[in-house]
C-alpha cells in the first residue's frame, strides 16, 4: 500500500522544534502564551504521529525511507534522513502522546515559576530530539539525536540550577551516560569501517547481519559482530540506566517531576531499549551479545527492585522501579523477544508516567518527598490516589491491568530456554509488588503525618492527564494477550504463535498478590513491624538503603584516583615540564652573563681567552689527526 | 573579480585602519574603538565575498598573485661565463586554496569579534588598535603566503604584535607571560628559519635552460618551486638525502609543534591564556595556534609526504597524549582560563589525530576541528572578557550561580561548553567525529584510547561551566548586569557560526574538495 502520511513524517519533530525556537526568541515574557505554543505544537505532532500510526495499522504498508547527504566528500557519504517502520511509528505515538500529557500537566505543576517559558522550551527541544531519534534512518543520525536528548535531560535535571543537588545530578546524568555514549560511538566507527560501502543505515545493517553470506563477504567475523553488539549495548546501558551505569537515573529525580515522567520514565530512558530493538539483527547474529543483554537486563531488574524496597523518597522508589522495569525489557530482547520488550516499553510508558505524575501531584501539594512524612492523602486527593493505585497495580503485574500482560510476555519469553532468568524475573516481580504496595499504603492510607495544611486535589490541568493515563494503564495491555496477538504480528511482520502459558500467568499473578499482601500486612495492618524486620537484618537494610554502596565504590575507584592523577600531572606539568623550560631559559641567561664578563675591556682577559681558544683549537686539530 | 588583487586587498586592508588611526588624537577613546572595529569589517566583507565567489569544482588554487619581490644577484665568476645569471629570488606570492580560504575566513571572523571584545581595553587605545590591526595583517599573510621568506616575515609580524599586546595590556603577570611567549616562539621561529634556509638552499635551487644558450641558476623561496623539486625532481634539481629530509621534517615538526602546541612544548601558552587580555587570547587561541597546524600541513605534510607517513604513528600517539594530558589537567584547574588553555591542548590533539590518519576523512576532520576550535575558543574568551569586567575574577572557587544575574551570558557559556565537549548539532562534534573516524580506519587502538578524551571533555567542561553558572550565587554578585548590546552581538554571531557549522558542515568541507588530492596521491604512490 502506498504510504501517504509517512512521506512527510519529518514534520512530526518539526512542530516541537518550532515551539523551541519561538519560545527561545520570546524569552521570559508572555508566559501563558509560551506554554500554549508548546502545548499546541506538541498536539499537532501527536495528531500527525497518530495519522502515520493509523496508516500503518492497515496491512502491508511498506517501510518508507528518505535521506539526503549531510557530509559528503570523495567516497564518504554520511546522510541524514528518516524512516518509518511499524516499530518507530509506535514510538512516535508514545513519545508525542506522553509529551502532550506532560505538557498539559506541567502547565499546572510549573505555574508561578519565573522560568516557565525556559522550561517549556527545553521540553519542546527534548520532544524534538526524541522524535528525531525515533525516526532516524541511520546510526550516525541516531547518535546525534541520542546526544541531544541527553543534553535536554541534563538541562531539565538541572532546571533548578541554584540547588547544589540539582547541579550535581545534572552533571552526573550527563557524564555517566556519556561513558555509555562512547561505546556507541566506537560501535559506529566499527560499523563504518566494516560495513559494505560504509553504510550506516538500518536497512543495510539489517541486510548484512541477517545474511551470513553478506557478513562473510564484508569480513565481519563472529568476534567483530559480538564486539559491535556489545558496544551498542554499552550505549543502551548508559541511556537506559542499566547496571553498572544506573547510578545517574535515581539522582536525576532532582529535576521537576513532569520531567521525571517524560524523560526518565516513559521516553528517553527507553531509548536504549529501542536502540537494541532497532539493531536487533546485530544481536541476533551474535549469541554472546544476546547473553550479555539478557543477563545484564535480568540482573538490573532484580538488583534495582531490591534497592527500591529500602528507599524513602517517593521519586527515588519510582526511579529504581524504572531501572528495574527497563531491565525487564532488556532481558526480553536478550532472550530473543523484541515484541515482549517493546510491548513492556509501550505499557510501561503509560503506567510509569502515570505514577510519576501522581507522585508529582502529591509533591506539588505537600512539598515533601519522604513517604514517611505523608500518609492519609487518599481521602483528600481522591483522583490522585485512585489513578496512582491503578498505576501501582499495573506495575505490580496484577490482571487485567496492562503491566500484567506485558510482564507476562517478558516472563513467558524467558521461560523458553532461560529458566534462571525466569526465576530472577519472578523474584523481581515480587519485590516490585511489595515496594509499590509499601509506597501506596504509606502515602495514601493511614493517619496524616504531613505538616502541610489545606491539602486538596490538584487542578484539572494536572488530574486530567492522570485520568487519561490511568485509562491507558488499564486497557493498553489488551493489544497483545494470549488471546489477541495483534501487536506482535504487526510489530514483527510475521505471524507470532503465542500460545498462552497459563503456568507463567498464574505464578506471576500469585507472586504479585503475595507482594501486595505482604506490603498490606506491614504497612497497612501493621501486623508485622517493619522495624522488627530491619532490626533482625541490620546489615541488609543498610546495604539496600545505601544502594549497595555503588556510588561510594565509583567514587573510590574512579573519581578519587582521577583527581589524584590530575593533581600529580599538574605538579609534573608545573615543576618538570615547565621546570625544564625555565632551566633552559636561566641557563641561556647565565651563558649570556658569562659571555658579558669576557667583554670586560681588560686586555689581559682577552689574551687569556685567546690563548685558551688556541689551545683548544690545536688540541682539536691534533686530536682529529690522531684518530 | 579576476582583475582585482583581492588577496592583497584582504591582507593589507587593516593597514587602512592603521593609517587613519595614526592621524586620530590618542584621547578620542570612542572614535578609536569605532575605527578599530569598523576596519576589521573590511577584510571580513572581502573574505565573505571571496568565499561566495570561490569555485570549489575548480582544481587547486582559485586566486593567486605572484610578483617578483627580492632579486639578489650572486657572484657568477666561479662559473666563468657558463651561466648567464645566478641569483636568489623571493616572490611576493599569495595564493588561495581551500585550506587557506577556511583559515582566512576564521581569521576574519575572529578578527571582528575580538575587535568588539576590545571595548574592555582600558588604556592606550590608539597603540592597541594599531598593533591589533597589524596582527591581523600578519595572520592573513601567513595563511596566504606561498613564498618561504614572505611566510616567515608575516609569521614574525604576528609574534611582535602579539608580544606587545600581551605585555602592555595583559593582567598582572603580563610582562613575564609576554617574555616567555617571545622566547619560546622565537626559538620555534629559529628552528623554522633553519629548516627554511635548508629548503631554499637545496630544493629551492633551480637550473633554467629554457632559452637556448642561456643558463639561469637561482635559489628560490617559492613554495611551488620547492614542492615541484621535492616531489617531482627533474634532472637538474638537488636531491635531498633521506637524512636531510628527516632533519628538515623534524625541525618543522618542532617549530610548528611549539605553536600548535604539542606536548611537552605547551607551557608557554598557559601563561598567555592566563595573562593576556581576553580579546588577544581570542585571537591567540582562536587563530594563532592554528598557524602551527597550518604550517605543519603546508610545509611538513605537503613537502614531505613520505616522512609524514613514517611518522604517522608517532603523530597519532602525540595526539592522544595531547588529548588526555590536556583533559586531565583541565580537570583539576582552579582558574577557568587555565581550564580553557588545557582544553585547547586537548582539542589540538584531535587535530593531530586527524592529520596522522593520512586519509581524506581524517585530514578534513582535522581542518574542521581547527576552524571549529577557533570559533569556540574565541567565544569562550569573549565571555571570559565580559565576565571579568563584572566579577574581577575568573577563578572557579570564587564564582557560582551567575545564571541568576546574567542568564544570557550563562546560556551562551553553556552553548560554548556544549560545543567544546562535542555535542552534535554544534561544530565541535563534526571535527571530532571525522578525526576519530579517519584515524580509526588506520589505527584502531590509538583511536579508541583517544575516545577517553570524549568522556573527560564532558567532565572538565561541565565542571568549569556549571561551576560558574549553576549553584547558589554569592550576594556580592547580585548587582551585576547581563551582557550589553555591544557584547551580545559578537556572542550571538559566534554562536550562530558554531550552530551553522554543526548543522551544515558541508559549507566548509566543500572548499577543501581538492586540497588534499595531491598529497593523498603521493601517499598512495609511496605506500
Amino acid at each position: 500500500m502506498e504510504s501517504v502520511y509517512s512521506q512527510y513524517a519529518w514534520v512530526v519533530p518539526i512542530f516541537p522544534m518550532l515551539a523551541f525556537l519561538v519560545l527561545t526568541a520570546l524569552g521570559r515574557q508572555m508566559k501563558e502564551v509560551g506554554v500554549w505554543i508548546s502545548i499546541v505544537c506538541t498536539f499537532a505532532s501527536f495528531i500527525y504521529a497518530l495519522l502515520i500510526f493509523i496508516e500503518r495499522v492497515g496491512s502491508n504498508v511498506e517501510d518508507y525511507t528518505k535521506g539526503m547527504d549531510w557530509i559528503r566528500f570523495g567516497g564518504v557519504h554520511l546522510s541524514v534522513g528518516f524512516e518509518v517502520t511499524n516499530l518507530n511509528a509506535l514510538m512516535l505515538v508514545i513519545v508525542t502522546f506522553v509529551s502532550l500529557l506532560v505538557n498539559i500537566y506541567s502547565r499546572g505543576y510549573m505555574k508561578g515559576d519565573e522560568r516557565i517559558t525556559v522550561f517549556f522550551a527545553y521540553v519542546s527541544l527534548f520532544t524534538f530530539s526524541m522524535l528525531g531519534l525515533v525516526i532516524s534512518s541511520n546510526m550516525l543520525e541516531l547518535y546525534i539525536f541520542w546526544e541531544l536528548v541527553g543534553v535536554c535531560s541534563f538541562l531539565l535535571v538541572g532546571f533548578w540550577y541554584q540547588k547544589p543537588a540539582a547541579k550535581a545530578a545534572a552533571k552526573k546524568a550527563f557524564i555517566v551516560t556519556r561513558i555509555g555514549d562512547v561505546g556507541l560511538f566506537i560501535a559506529i566507527l566499527l560499523l563504518y569501517v566494516y560495513m559494505p560501502e560504509h553504510a550506516l543505515d538500518f536497512a543495510s545493517i539489517h541486510n548484512v547481519f541477517t545474511q551470513p553470506d553478506a557478513l562473510a563477504a564484508a569480513g565481519i567475523g563472529a568476534g567483530v559482530t559480538t564486539l559491535i553488539g556489545i558496544l551498542i549495548f554499552v550505549g543502551a546501558i548508559g541511556k537506559s540506566g542499566q547496571f553498572p551505569l544506573h547510578t545517574w537515573l535515581p539522582d536525576a529525580m532532582e529535576g521537576p517531576t513532569p520531567i521525571s515522567a517524560l524523560i526518565h520514565a516513559a521516553t528517553m530512558v527507553a531509548a536504549g531499549v529501542y536502540l537494541v530493538a532497532r539493531t536487533f539483527d546485530v544481536f541476533h547474529a551474535s549469541p554472546d551479545a544476546m547473553q550479555v543483554v539478557a543477563y545484564v537486563g535480568g540482573f538490573t531488574a532484580i538488583f534495582a527492585a531490591t534497592i527500591g524496597i529500602a528507599q524513602n523518597d517517593i521519586k527515588r522508589i519510582l526511579a529504581y522501579s524504572t531501572v528495574s522495569q527497563l531491565g525487564y525489557m532488556m532481558m526480553a530482547i536478550g532472550v530473543g523477544s523484541v515484541t515482549a520488550g517493546m510491548f513492556h516499553l509501550f505499557t510501561h510508558a503509560f503506567f510509569k508516567a502515570l505514577l510519576f505524575l501522581g507522585a508529582g501531584s502529591v509533591i506539588h501539594m505537600i512539598h515533601q518527598q519522604d513517604i514517611h512524612q505523608m500518609g492519609g492523602l487518599g481521602k483528600k486527593m481522591k483522583v490522585t490516589a485512585w489513578t496512582f493505585g491503578i498505576g501501582a497495580l499495573a506495575l505490580s503485574g496484577i490482571p487485567p491491568f496492562s503491566g500484567f500482560w506485558s510482564k507476562d510476555a517478558v516472563l513467558a519469553a524467558a521461560w523458553e530456554g532461560h529458566k534462571g532468568l525466569f526465576v530472577v524475573g519472578i523474584i523481581a516481580a515480587f519485590f516490585t509488588a511489595f515496594y509499590m504496595s509499601r509506597l501506596f499504603f504509606l502515602v495514601f492510607t493511614g493517619k496524616p503525618v504531613t505538616a502541610a495544611k489545606d491539602v486538596h486535589e490538584s487542578p484539572p490541568t494536572m488530574t486530567i492527564p492522570l485520568v487519561i493515563l490511568a485509562v491507558l494503564a488499564v486497557v493498553s495491555g489488551f493489544v497483545y494477550t494470549p488471546f489477541n496477538s495483534w501487536f506482535g504480528t504487526w510489530l514483527e511482520g510475521t505471524e507470532t504463535v503465542e500460545h498462552a502459558n497459563y503456568a507463567v500467568m498464574a505464578i506471576s499473578t500469585i507472586v504479585g498478590l503475595l507482594g501486595i499482601g505482604l506490603g498490606w500486612l506491614i504497612y497497612r495492618k501493621h501486623a508485622i513491624s517493619s522495624e522488627a524486620i530491619a532490626g533482625k537484618l541490620p546489615w541488609l537494610t543498610k546495604l539496600l538503603a545505601n544502594k549497595y554502596y555503588i556510588d561510594e565504590l565509583y567514587h573510590a575507584i574512579i573519581v578519587t584516583p582521577l583527581r589524584a592523577i590530575g593533581g600529580a600531572l599538574a605538579a609534573f606539568d608545573q615543576w618538570v615540564i615547565d621546570g625544564i623550560v625555565r632551566g633552559v631559559a636561566s641557563l641561556t641567561l647565565l651563558t649570556g652573563r658569562a659571555s658579558t664578563r669576557m667583554q670586560n675591556g681588560q686586555v689581559q682577559t682577552y689574551g687569556l681567552i685567546t690563548l685558551l681558544g688556541c689551545v683548544l683549537l690545536i688540541v682539536a686539530i691534533v686530536g682529529r689527526r690522531l684518530w | 573579480m579576476a582583475n582585482i588583487p583581492i588577496l592583497t586587498l584582504i591582507t593589507l586592508s587593516p593597514l587602512l585602519g592603521i593609517l587613519i588611526l595614526l592621524f586620530t588624537p590618542a584621547n578620542k577613546n570612542r572614535l578609536i574603538k569605532t575605527i578599530g572595529i569598523a576596519t576589521t569589517f573590511i577584510p571580513f566583507i572581502l573574505v565573505i565575498w571571496m568565499f561566495l565567489a570561490y569555485d570549489y569544482s575548480e582544481k587547486g588554487v582559485a586566486f593567486e598573485e605572484n610578483l617578483r619581490w627580492i632579486h639578489m644577484p650572486l657572484n657568477t665568476e666561479a662559473y666563468q661565463g657558463q651561466v648567464s645569471s645566478y641569483f636568489i629570488q623571493f616572490n611576493y606570492h599569495l595564493a588561495m586554496d581551500g585550506i587557506s580560504l577556511l583559515l582566512v575566513l576564521l581569521t576574519a571572523i575572529v578578527g571582528v569579534m575580538a575587535a568588539f571584545a576590545s571595548v574592555h581595553i582600558k588604556k592606550r587605545w590608539k597603540t592597541y588598535f594599531i598593533l591589533f590591526l597589524l596582527l591581523e595583517v600578519g595572520m592573513f599573510g601567513v595563511f596566504m603566503a606561498r613564498d618561504l621568506f614572505l611566510f616567515f616575515l608575516f609569521f614574525e609580524v604576528t609574534l611582535v604584535a602579539t608580544y606587545f599586546l600581551i605585555g602592555i595590556w595583559g593582567y598582572v603577570g603580563r610582562e613575564k607571560a609576554a617574555n616567555k611567549f617571545l622566547i619560546y616562539n622565537g626559538l620555534g621561529s629559529a628552528l623554522m628559519l633553519i629548516a627554511f634556509t635548508l629548503l631554499i638552499a637545496t630544493a629551492g635551487f633551480q637550473v633554467d635552460q629554457s632559452v637556448a644558450g642561456q643558463t639561469h641558476l637561482s635559489y628560490s623561496g617559492d613554495l611551488a618551486t620547492i614542492l615541484q623539486n621535492l616531489i617531482q625532481p627533474s634532472e637538474s634539481s638537488v636531491v635531498l638525502s633521506a637524512g636531510m629530509q628527516k632533519t628538515i621534517f623534524i625541525l618543522l615538526l618542532v617549530a610548528f609543534g611549539i605553536k600548535l602546541p604539542i606536548f611537552p612544548f605547551h607551557t608557554w601558552m598557559l601563561k598567555v591564556h592566563n595573562e593576556a587580555p581576553p580579546a588577544v587570547v581570542m585571537i591567540h587561541s582562536g587563530v594563532l595556534l592554528k598557524m602551527g597546524a597550518y604550517g605543519l600541513i603546508r610545509f611538513g605534510l605537503f613537502l614531505f609526504p613520505q616522512q609524514t607517513e613514517s611518522w604517522a604513528t608517532v603523530l597519532a600517539i602525540l595526539g592522544v597524549i595531547n588529548i588526555i594530558y590536556g583533559a586531565v589537567l583541565a580537570l583539576v584547574q582552579k582558574e577557568f582560563k587555565l581550564v580553557l588553555a588545557y582544553s585547547s591542548i586537548s582539542h589540538m590533539g584531535v587535530v593531530l589525530l586527524g592529520l596522522s590518519a593520512l586519509n581524506e576523512i581524517g585530514l578534513k576532520g582535522a581542518m574542521f576541528q581547527m576552524i571549529s576550535h577557533g570559533l569556540i575558543s574565541a567565544l569562550f574568551f569573549l565571555l571570559v572578557g565580559s565576565l571579568y569586567e563584572r566579577t574581577h575574577t575568573t577563578r572557579l572557587d570564587e564564582l557560582g550561580g551567575l545564571a541568576r544575574s546574567m542568564p544570557f551570558m550563562s546560556g551562551i557559556l553553556l552553548i560554548a561548553g556544549l560545543a567544546s565537549l562535542g555535542l552534535p548539532g554544534l561544530s565541535g562534534f563534526v571535527g571530532e567525529f571525522l578525526s576519530f573516524l579517519g584515524l580509526f580506519s588506520e589505527m584502531k587502538v590509538i583511536a579508541v584510547v583517544g575516545t577517553l578524551g570524549i568522556i573527560l571533555g564532558a567532565v572538565y567542561v561541565l565542571r568549569g561551566v556549571l561551576g560558574i553558572t549553576y549553584g547558589p550565587m554569592e550576594d556580592r554578585y547580585i548587582g551585576i548586569r547581563d551582557a550589553r548590546l555591544i557584547e551580545a552581538i559578537p556572542m550571538m554571531a559566534l554562536t550562530a557560526f558554531i550552530v551553522l557549522l554543526g548543522v551544515y558542515p558541508t559549507i566548509i568541507i566543500d572548499p577543501l574538495q581538492h586540497s588534499f588530492e595531491q598529497f593523498l596521491q603521493l601517499i598512495k604512490v609511496g605506500g
